[in-house]
């Protein structure tokens, strides 16, 4: 038996396939990748949302949510953008009633990482950096490889619980 | 038996349609637990030289700890298991099952829950019923069957269901069009099918073709053991070799040398009894090892599949 190094938890970014037997193409965020896609099928089996680079937004939301109404069973979803925010899609389309598989993602477009405090359950954004201080409880959180898909997020534990005032040298993330 | 085995005591037969019939089943000692809708037991009845063990699903309310139900379709063609059920098994009668395990869950975050039962395939939905009921769940059951010799419970599972039922009774030349069912479903539709192998190849195909997302597609289908040509198995660990006879399966040979291999579900789906083999050619017969690690030919599901050539080899 051999023992796998990798984070079986992180997500890897396959190359986005075009899925053949998909009705409509919804297509989320800019990036070549999409575009080289959106361009290679009938205009018809469509629909391109523009968006992403802030994230989430409330308007872009409302927007999605209005698109995915119309979406029938056999659908497809391309996105890009940061990681936090390609699984907000994919959240997005899992509560719409669409299968993981059904969700493609392309590589990140940033090395920022979403941060999830286990003390306080909030969010951090755009970490490059481990460890990292909460932005919400402060508490100084080492930033695991570990992923939580549902939220989106790297998983942050406090890194000097039995002593606050040791701090640790903070290393890069990859 | 992998697991401990509760001792049950038949209370009550039906002949629930032409070749099926339905066991009550009593806890001799103590009670049963509650299961999840779709939850099967291996039913052990003493026959020589071995006893049968068959996979059969619980058809009773799930909430109901007071009995268990299960249905047998009579298999001419079988090893005998169905037919001791029908022929040999009387009322007041002690066997042992194993308890539930549950291989064909519902989906419980699915829209829409689509249910294809074909014969004696109904029986985990009767116990799905009364869960997808509580919870309000939107769901519609479509049964295909021969009126000459299963559809159990049909008129009931109608009068309950009223619009949500749809039979199908090929005698009477009323046939499921899978292609327009499937092509007419909502986003967020699961669809469970429970029948004979050429019903569960047919929705999966036409719901690939139709661009279905394959985890939205459940079935669960127990091989019954065929049987093959003999062969040998050497045990790598001991170096025994046990012999395999055609009508023998390679977990009941290993059983009869008293090698104990952890299984469940005696069927090829739950994936319990994978054994390496280290050498020999394996004719898969599962339904549990994924094409990648069929072609890799380093490991056998010997409740079902055998060896293609004289001899294997195994990690045991």
């Amino acid at each position: 038996m051999q023992i796998d190094p990798r984070i079986k938890s992180r997500p890897l970014y396959d190359p986005v396939v075009i899925r053949p037997k998909a009705k409509k193409h919804l297509f989320i965020g800019a990036g070549a990748e999409l575009d080289a896609l959106y361009a290679s099928l009938p205009q018809e089996q469509c629909i391109r949302v523009a968006g992403g680079a802030d994230g989430l937004t409330e308007a872009l939301r409302a927007e999605l949510d209005k698109v995915f109404e119309t979406l029938p069973l056999a659908s497809a979803v391309y996105v890009c953008g940061s990681e936090g925010f390609m699984w907000d899609i994919r959240n997005l389309s899992l509560a719409a009633g669409l299968a993981d598989e059904q969700v493609q993602m392309c590589e990140p477009t940033t090395k920022e990482r979403r941060l999830f405090c286990t003390h306080c359950y909030e969010i951090t954004e755009g970490v490059t950096h481990s460890p990292q201080a909460c932005s919400a409880c402060g508490r100084l959180l080492l930033v695991r490889d570990h992923y939580s898909k549902l939220h989106g997020a790297y998983v942050g534990v406090q890194i000097n619980a039995e002593d606050p005032a040791d701090i640790p040298e903070t290393e890069e993330l990859v | 038996m992998s697991t401990d085995s509760i001792r049950v005591r038949v209370s009550g037969i039906e002949q629930v349609s032409p070749l099926i019939r339905e066991f009550t089943l009593e806890a001799i000692d103590g009670e049963f637990l509650a299961f999840s809708p779709g939850s099967h037991v291996v039913v052990e009845m003493p026959a020589e030289p071995r006893p049968h063990r068959n996979a059969y699903s619980l058809l009773s309310d799930p909430r109901d700890s007071g009995c268990y139900r299960i249905a047998v379709r009579l298999q001419e063609q079988s090893r005998g298991g169905s037919v001791y059920m029908h022929e040999s098994v009387k009322v007041g009668d002690e066997l042992s099952i194993t308890p539930p395990a549950n291989l064909f869950a519902p989906n419980w975050n699915a829209g829409k829950h689509l249910l294809l039962a074909g014969g004696v395939g109904i029986t985990p939905f009767m116990a799905y019923l009364p869960e997808l009921k509580r919870r309000g769940a939107d769901f519609e059951l479509h049964y295909l069957y021969r009126g000459s010799s299963t559809g159990a419970y049909r008129e009931q599972l109608k009068a309950e269901l009223g619009e949500q039922c749809f039979l199908y009774d090929s005698e009477a030349g009323q046939r499921c069009a899978l292609g327009e069912l499937l092509a007419d479903q909502p986003r967020g539709t699961h669809v469970y099918i429970c029948g004979p192998e050429e019903l569960i190849a047919g929705v999966r195909e036409v719901t690939e073709e139709l661009g279905w997302p394959a985890s939205h597609v459940h079935f669960e289908a127990f091989a019954a053991p065929q049987p093959g040509k003999p062969f040998e198995v050497e045990l790598s660990r001991s170096g025994r070799t046990v012999k395999v006879d055609g009508e023998t399966t390679l977990l009941e040979a290993l059983e009869d040398a008293e090698v104990d291999v952890p299984h469940l579900c005696r069927g090829g789906v739950c994936g319990q009894c994978v054994t390496r083999v280290l050498s020999g050619d394996i004719e898969h017969r599962d339904e549990f090892l994924s094409a990648a690690e069929r072609e890799q030919g380093d490991c056998i599901m010997p409740c079902v599949s055998r060896a293609s050539g004289k001899r294997l080899v195994i990690d045991l």
